[in-house]
């Protein structure tokens, strides 16, 4: 672990949670909002600095900062960043800026809106950046109440409060296999340094790392920390609060929902490498229920008439391919993976964000109202289009070689896994063109007004930016490869090449097998 | 010398930047920029193909080395995928020929007084469709390849959904497009299975490399690229797509992309040298389309219709020519074939500028040969096309239309309530305030005890839990084996018959099939 003098990592989980204590204090609500916004800058810019502080030859954690919070429970607040997690950060923040970007003009939002933001966002922060597990835990919890509040009071649908509910009880429900899983690993370290004490308890996740975990207990920490993020990626079955989320949440918490890969985060930085030998051994599961969602996700996207529902079972059914290649254990998989979280935010946020420009618009995204548009609004449907062509894989644009290392990955691995993914490639082409025919092209809507304002100067540049950041991914993949490449070696060496415990390697020398 | 393949793309691609950039942000008026286009388009092309000419005149004098790399693109682990050209062979005849197409396409719509409106989008989507074709052929890696087919599949879409407010065209834009998609399957199964096999993308290894392919290996790459070959150009049962695409701003351009399928054959020429068996399917399917166009073409009624017919025979025949062995014969075929059909499409165009009508109007039905006029049946099935896209239709898009309907009826309603959520009240409640009359008071009516109701996987669990034992008390413990208990039994019977009769639907029973074929490979 590389160690830093400046906390920039405490420095971005604290900003956002000043700048929401300075505009919880303030009278002026355009003032406040102007404090989110100017607060959301600088921490993009901190986060940027993180970037550019990070040493992609290094394959340790780095910008490491510890202090010792319950030391009854050797508990620390421990924040560092590897190559998985380092531009999760940047991403973090942009997709937040555009979010507020997005929000700017609603009348509706009040002071407590900007304030819950900010703390949303300080808490994905320290998801990202969290070592100690327990750290972790207290940050996933935290992005909760926010939440919940911004989709319950803000949502834009008639059932806003019930999404809310639903969202915070399934992911109340993912918190208890979470936990639990924790508390497995804790005892086991315990166990192993010299018994099941408080002194000997550890949460932190180097030491986990390095801490063998029993064979029998292998399976159990794999599945209970898979089924933990399984709901939130989330998975089929526990699929459904996306679709509500997206149909009854406001466009721009939406955007942030399904754009930021917080569950599979958790699957790369958590359930696999903590369980090595239950991952290897059950990879072929995960890869399934990767397909499984896949397939599923696509054709239910084929029969929706709502565009938002329509995006978040195509959220859905990319993160069944993410974790197809994620499954596959091999450096196109997960490099693939890595760099389509990357894209993955600025593609899915960015045609959230529009569903929201259009409902702001139209007051719906339902396709029973709106047909046509192409005339209507030129330069949205211009952007559109560009999105949807990235978010299938476009060449030029980030989805390309991302689509492509994942599908190698899993042809390589499970060929039959890898066909499903094509497979879902065309389901994914099928749907999302099928639905823009009816919804921006043929003849225009009877009920639409013929004067609907077409895309504002600040809306243009809110998607402007994640056009340029994926036409950049597109020619200059390496980029970003480059920077996760060390610590994808190392993941996958932990994967494949794991130590044995002390017992079984003396059962081993006995049997005069290598171990 | 080599350097300047580099161009050869590279010129349109920078074109259709400026086209799109100078667009999207309003820096060009449309009208009054419809010249600047136009000239930026031309010029583009015009550039690209001279530097394609020279390039072919510098190879047939021997000054090019064959290759061209620009630096690494994308790398992981042994992955190592290049920006890297081909600039000697048959692909650089080819791209000059293209260019050379490409050029006359965009200086005979710079003179089309009907494009006005819209020439914006036409010039960029031209010189985008350049830059991907040329990559296509140019490029010395499948990946290259692939791309260039990627692109030049989105702008077929944009150029086949031109007209975007007809139906039918945005229709048929999206039938093109994933019958080019579902070609790319084979391209990425056979880039893969290369990588496997050889470790390396490019085109030179695997020519290079044949022989370290056993005859398995070589014929499963090579059946993957044949795939894609068939999709490409148009091939038995991909077929109907070139019709469809015909109707477009640029009926030029399917044209010249369905050539692009005998270039991916010449690539593979020498593992189709290893595999028998793969040559084989290459001949069949090739006469099979030639004879099957050559039908259809017969009672074509439009002029269009019959040029994408007459095509896809003769791609056909390229692929018999593959089949046989005939490799320069089929590379002669293809650069002659794609010249004389692309003129014959703009000598269309120009006709249609001139009668200053936006189509044709429908010729009347042509004499056909007697064994088909005189016939009824063979008549009507060869206009139908022996009804090949309904058949494709009823094989695949309605199954998993239908596929789709069963899985949105299962999510909503088994695993949303299984996962104790409300349903979206927007398809039952009209207004705010009738959602709150009927939930802010919580009279849940018919429910006689609200603290059993709950919400969320656990809440329901414990609330069916409850009304489970609830149910079983009442109707088996308090009742006995009344009218309730066999009414219940009954409904399950019901319940029971209606899911083995869901699955016993052929479409069902094809997917177990393919599951199980899956599960096998």
């Amino acid at each position: 672990m590389i160690e830093t003098d400046f906390p920039i990592l405490s420095g971005l989980v604290a900003w956002p949670l000043l700048a929401a204590l300075s505009v919880a204090v303030c009278r002026h609500a355009q003032l406040a909002k102007m404090l989110a916004l100017t607060a959301a800058s600088i921490e993009l810019l901190l986060s940027i600095a993180a970037v550019q502080q990070f040493n992609p030859a290094n394959e340790a954690f780095q910008l490491v900062e510890s202090y010792l919070w319950i030391p009854t429970l050797n508990i620390r607040f421990l924040l560092g960043i590897d190559g998985i997690a380092v531009l999760l950060l940047p991403a973090t923040a942009l997709l937040m800026l555009m979010a507020i970007g997005t929000a700017w003009r609603t009348q509706t939002l009040t002071r407590l809106h900007w304030v819950l933001l900010l703390l949303l966002e300080s808490c994905m922060m320290g998801v990202f950046s969290a070592l100690d597990m327990v750290l972790f835990f207290f940050f996933w919890q935290l992005t909760l109440p926010p939440l919940f509040f911004l989709l319950g009071l803000w949502g834009i649908g008639p059932m806003r409060r019930s999404a809310a509910t639903k969202h915070t009880f399934f992911m109340l429900f993912s918190s208890m296999p979470l936990l639990l899983a924790i508390a497995l690993l804790a005892i086991n370290h315990a166990s192993g340094a010299g018994g099941v004490d408080s002194r000997h308890l550890s949460f932190n996740l180097p030491v986990l790392l390095e801490t063998p975990l029993p064979e029998p207990l292998q399976p159990a920490v794999f599945f209970l920390l898979l089924l933990a993020f399984a709901v939130k990626v989330p998975l089929v079955p526990f699929h459904t609060w996306l679709p509500t989320v997206a149909l009854e949440g406001p466009a721009h918490i939406t955007a942030l929902l399904t754009g930021l890969t917080l569950g599979i985060f958790g699957v790369i930085r958590f359930a696999l490498p903590l369980a090595p030998s239950a991952a290897v051994e059950y990879s072929w599961l995960l890869g399934l229920l990767g397909a499984i969602s896949l397939a599923y996700a696509a054709l239910i996207a084929l029969h929706q008439t709502n565009l938002r529902v329509l995006l978040a079972y195509a959220c859905i059914s990319q993160a069944g391919l993410i974790l197809i290649g994620i499954a596959s254990l091999n450096m196109q998989g997960i490099q693939g993976a890595l760099l389509q979280m990357v894209n993955f935010p600025l593609v899915a946020g960015s045609l959230m964000m529009i569903a929201g420009f259009l409902h702001q618009r139209i007051a719906s995204t339902e396709l029973a109202h709106i047909g046509g548009l192409a005339k209507l609004m030129p330069q949205l449907t211009r952007c559109y289009l560009l999105l949807a062509f990235a978010s299938l894989g476009m060449p030029g644009a980030g989805g390309f070689p991302a689509g492509l290392l994942l599908l190698i990955g899993s042809l390589m691995a499970h060929p039959s896994l890898g066909i499903m993914s094509l497979v879902g490639v065309v389901l994914s082409a099928a749907y999302l063109l099928t639905f823009t025919r009816r919804f921006f092209f043929g003849p225009v809507n009877k009920t639409l007004s013929k004067h609907i304002q077409d895309l504002l100067v600040r809306e243009k540049y809110i998607l402007c930016i994640p056009l340029l950041l994926l036409l950049w991914l597109g020619f200059f993949p390496n980029s970003v490869l480059k920077v996760n490449q060390k610590t994808a070696e190392v993941w996958l060496t932990r994967l494949l090449m794991q130590p044995k415990l002390e017992g079984e390697v003396a059962d081993s020398r006995q049997t005069g097998q290598w171990p | 010398m080599d350097a300047l393949v580099l161009l050869i793309p590279f010129l349109p691609l920078c074109a259709a930047l400026i086209i799109g950039v100078a667009a999207s942000s309003g820096l060009l008026d449309e009208k009054a920029s419809a010249h600047l286009n136009a000239d930026i388009a031309i010029g583009a092309t015009g550039l690209s193909c001279l530097m394609a000419l020279a390039l072919s005149v510098g190879d047939w004098l021997g000054k090019t080395s064959g290759y061209f790399s620009v630096g690494q693109w994308l790398g992981s682990d042994t992955l190592d995928i290049r920006i890297n050209f081909i600039s000697s062979g048959f692909p650089v005849w080819l791209a000059a020929v293209f260019a050379l197409l490409l050029w006359l396409v965009g200086w005979q719509a710079s003179h089309d007084p009907q494009r006005g409106a819209g020439g914006q989008r036409f010039f960029f989507i031209l010189c985008l469709f350049a830059a991907a074709i040329q990559t296509l052929v140019l490029s010395a890696n499948m990946i290259g390849t692939l791309a260039g087919w990627q692109i030049s599949g989105w702008c077929a879409y944009l150029l086949v959904g031109y007209a975007y407010g007809t139906p039918a065209a945005t229709g048929n834009a999206c039938r093109v497009f994933i019958a080019q998609q579902i070609g790319t399957i084979g391209l990425l199964i056979g880039i893969s299975l290369c990588y496997i096999w050889l470790d390396n993308v490019n085109w030179a290894r695997l020519a290079l490399a044949t022989e370290d392919l056993g005859i398995g290996q070589a014929t499963g790459v090579s059946l993957c690229f044949t795939w894609a070959a068939f999709a490409l150009s148009a091939q038995l049962p991909f077929t109907p797509w070139l019709a469809r695409a015909m109707p477009t701003a640029m009926p030029a351009s399917p044209v010249i992309m369905s050539h692009a399928g005998i270039y991916l054959l010449w690539q593979l020429h020498p593992v189709f040298e290893q595999s028998p068996f793969a040559r084989a399917v290459l001949g069949i399917v090739g006469v099979l389309t030639a004879l099957y166009c050559s039908i259809i073409g017969l009672t074509q009624t439009d002029y269009k219709n019959g040029l994408a017919y007459a095509t896809a025979g003769q791609l056909g025949l390229m692929f018999l020519e593959a089949a046989l062995g005939w490799w320069q014969i089929m590379a002669g075929h293809c650069c002659l074939h794609v010249l004389l059909r692309c003129l014959q499409c703009l000598r269309a165009d120009d006709k249609a500028q001139r009668t200053a009508a936006p189509q044709i109007p429908a010729p009347p039905i042509p004499s056909v040969i007697a064994g088909i006029g005189n016939r009824y049946w063979a008549f009507t099935s060869s206009l139908q096309g022996f009804w090949l896209e309904p058949i494709i239709d009823w094989a695949l898009v309605n199954p998993v239309r239908k596929m789709a309907q069963d899985l949105c009826y299962f999510d909503s309603q088994i695993i949303d309530r299984l996962m104790g959520s409300p349903e979206p009240a927007i398809r039952t409640l009209a207004t705010f305030a009738q959602h709150d009359e009927t939930f802010s008071e919580t009279s849940y009516s018919g429910i006689p005890n609200g603290f059993a109701l709950g919400n969320g996987l656990a809440g329901k669990l414990a609330q069916w839990a409850a009304t489970l034992m609830h149910g079983f008390e009442d109707r088996f413990v308090t009742r006995g084996l009344g009218s309730g208990s066999i009414h219940w039994l009954r409904k399950m019977g019901y319940a029971a018959n209606r899911f083995e009769l869901v699955i016993i639907r052929p479409r069902y029973l094809v997917l177990f099939v393919g599951i199980t074929f899956l599960v096998a490979f």
